[in-house]
């Protein structure tokens, strides 16, 4: 009873999850947050066996920080997938594996381009312009086959978005409530996907409201951006 | 003391809760390939003669392709005992709709009695995969192929058994001419139209391949060819046309040629055997 | 193998070798990506395939990446393909009771040297846990390995020159995998020689 997916733009990439946390088919929560921000510019969205969920998140979050720490520049996206994944991989093979699969979203910032991985708890890793995991796999892989196109600029990418989650509520008979993210030059921003026009919203608020708060701010004060 | 009352029985006395059962199964599968492919006026129905079951060859001259009337030949695969009888149980069928109407039945009425023959058993199907190839009633070449319980399509090719994912992509791309386009301004490529040496050649290598790739392929192989009233023979019987190792025979006609009015006499069929490895 | 699909296929022809593979990675039978490559290089003289579970595609890689670089260092020379399939074979077998779920497939062409001048093209196969087979015309794996080897036994002739190499293993890929519904969604060919390695993306039936 999950659902999460991720689309790639022109300059950013969004990330939505669902908000559910339960048991079968009872919903004990509906407004966890199941998107981990792992870095200035990078996050994911996670889900599986509750318990391994969180604990796995926890688990690569302090470990891009102390690399953050150690390095003063944070892993970029591409090599964070790698880390991640090669975890998986080996976990997959120990005596208690992690059961969770995420999507992985990042902004690189030394090239300008962003990011998204298909990660499964196999430590399977696909690099992909836009994905799902969980129950919206079925319908919303579909919508945004039929609507993605290269290079959307924020507005196009959230009316996808706004799509898929239409699709959902409309094909799958569980209700979701959704939490949105979108990671550009400027960091991670939450975004309403509820209201009608989420991209005028961000743009008239002062960037640092709309900021998530990364897990902590990153060291070398005064230069948030990375230095790579 | 009640602790006591029920000492731990030792494992090897416990007793069986589940009876072994031993349940009749009704199907085995006996292997081997066919493959039919139609020509503009032929048709082309062929099968290997291995017989096996498991590991074990039955024997190397089982017969997969039948004769049914002039104009229609039947290939069968998949548990032999189910071929035979569904193929005498056929050919009754024919019988009597001759003697009711006088006439050989035609290539789709076949078709479509095979249909609700196999459907007429959906709940015991006969374990069969049939290919019937022939002569339409407007002398093109067909083939029809069914699935065990009825569901049938006419086709320009088609291959069953044991070796079909070996053979159907190889016919796919050589028959429907699949992921290849012709060269600009060259006529645009027609499946079903291809000349009987060529579609003799792709048979033959079919088997070839699937023999040298597959166990249960191998031995014999017969190539029925079903020609239109009138078609020349020249290209199967003329001087060297046999490929090496061929040998050919006609048919002599089932029907009594009586709707002989042309003057053109009936459809031929011509029956080649060829070796296949035995290993 | 039939969790993430896939087919790799390999021949040989005359003084080159070709080896291609399609791009689908799948969740059972959900498409996840177009551009997942199986084939990857060890020198310009040097590929190989990994066709099966996609995590351990690149586990193992990263595996043999490691393991060549050392190779290359120690030895101050490249690999040979032959060599190279014992280190892919023994690295399988390390792994014997808990296999990676992989048939790999290798091809290269061997340096020429003093003592063999004219090296042969060479090709080799294994299953799971690393038994070597070295077939003289073609050798195939994956979820489409069946049907690869039907078209392969029918299109591949000795002593093929590099591009029509490259047509009787891009139709043999193209329209095995056209009848497979674990593999698919775009394929890669590349076709070694002496002097040049030619790589080409096929467009392919998107379904």
């Amino acid at each position: 009873m999950e659902c999460s997916f991720g689309l790639t733009g022109k300059d950013y990439v969004l990330l939505c999850s669902d908000m559910s946390a339960g048991r079968s088919i009872i919903r004990m929560k509906s407004d966890e947050n199941k998107i981990k921000t792992l870095g200035p510019h990078l996050a994911m969205a996670y889900g599986g066996e509750p318990g391994d969920t969180n604990n796995f998140a926890e688990y690569v979050e302090r470990n891009m920080r102390l690399y953050h720490i150690r390095n003063h520049y944070p892993l970029l996206p591409e090599s964070a997938s790698a880390w991640i994944r090669r975890t998986l991989a080996e976990s997959i093979r120990s005596r208690k594996p992690y059961s969770v699969n995420l999507l992985l979203a990042g902004y690189d910032t030394t090239t300008t381009k962003p990011h998204l991985y298909w990660i499964d708890y196999l430590g399977t890793k696909a690099v992909v312009p836009y994905a799902a995991h969980g129950m919206g796999v079925y319908v919303s892989l579909s919508t945004m086959d039929k609507w993605w196109f290269n290079d959307m600029n924020k507005r196009e990418g959230v009316d996808v978005l706004k799509k898929c989650i239409d699709e959902v509520k409309k094909r799958i008979t569980v209700h979701f409530n959704f939490n949105c993210i979108l990671i550009d030059k400027d960091g991670i921003h939450h975004i309403d996907i509820e209201s009608e026009d989420p991209i005028t919203e961000l743009e008239s608020q002062q960037p640092k409201e709309t900021l998530v708060d990364a897990p902590n701010p990153p060291l070398d004060i005064g230069n948030v951006g990375v230095t790579a | 003391m009640a602790l006591y009352h029920n000492p731990p029985m030792a494992y090897a006395q416990e007793p069986n809760t589940a009876p072994i059962e031993h349940r009749f199964n009704p199907y085995s599968d006996n292997g081997g390939s066919i493959l039919a492919i139609a020509g503009k006026d032929f048709s082309v129905i062929a099968g290997d003669t291995r017989q096996s079951e498991g590991y074990n060859i039955q024997t190397r001259y089982a017969r997969k392709v039948w004769q049914l009337t002039d104009k229609a030949v039947l290939a069968t695969n998949g548990f032999s005992a189910d071929g035979n009888n569904f193929v005498k149980r056929v050919k009754q069928r024919l019988e009597w709709y001759e003697h009711a109407h006088h006439k050989p039945m035609g290539l789709k009425s076949i078709a479509r009695m095979i249909q609700t023959m196999l459907y007429g058993k959906r709940f015991f199907p006969y374990y069969v995969y049939n290919i019937l190839g022939g002569i339409e009633e407007d002398g093109s070449g067909a083939v029809y192929s069914f699935d065990p319980v009825g569901s049938y399509e006419r086709e320009a090719c088609r291959a069953a058994g044991a070796a079909q994912s070996l053979i159907q992509p190889f016919l796919d791309n050589q028959i429907y001419f699949k992921n290849q386009q012709p060269e600009s301004g060259a006529e645009p490529f027609i499946p079903g139209n291809l000349p009987l040496s060529t579609v003799l050649s792709l048979v033959v290598d079919s088997f070839t391949s699937a023999t040298e790739r597959h166990i249960e392929v191998g031995d014999g192989m017969e190539i029925y060819i079903v020609m239109k009233k009138g078609r020349s023979t020249d290209d199967l019987l003329g001087e060297g046309k046999l490929q090496k190792g061929m040998k050919v025979e006609e048919l002599i006609p089932l029907g009594e040629s009586s709707d002989d009015e042309d003057g053109q006499g009936g459809e031929r069929t011509f029956l080649v055997r060829q070796a296949l490895k035995r290993d | 193998m039939e969790l993430n699909g896939g087919s790799v296929v390999a021949m040989i022809g005359k003084d080159c070798v070709a080896i291609a593979s399609d791009l689908r990675l799948g969740n059972q039978a959900v498409g996840i990506a177009s551009n997942f490559d199986k084939v990857f290089p060890v020198n310009d003289k040097l590929y190989y395939g990994l066709p099966g579970l996609a995590t351990d595609v690149y586990t193992l890689r990263e595996h043999l990446r490691f393991r060549v670089n050392m190779y290359r260092m120690k030895e101050e020379r490249e690999i040979t393909p032959k060599t190279f399939t014992h280190l892919v074979s023994s690295t399988l077998y390390e792994k014997r009771f808990g296999p990676f779920f992989i048939e790999p497939v290798v091809a290269g062409l061997p340096t020429p040297t003093e003592l063999d001048p004219h090296p042969k093209p060479f090709i080799s196969t294994m299953d799971t846990i690393g038994c070597i087979t070295t077939p003289k015309d073609f050798a195939v794996a994956g979820t489409a390995a069946d049907k690869l080897y039907g078209v392969a036994e029918g299109l591949w002739e000795p002593d093929l020159e590099p591009e029509d190499l490259f047509e009787t293993v891009s139709q043999t890929l193209l329209n095995a995998v056209d009848r497979d519904a674990l593999s698919g969604w775009g394929a890669v060919v590349h076709i070694i020689t002496q002097d040049k390695v030619i790589t080409r993306t096929l467009r392919a039936r998107m379904d």
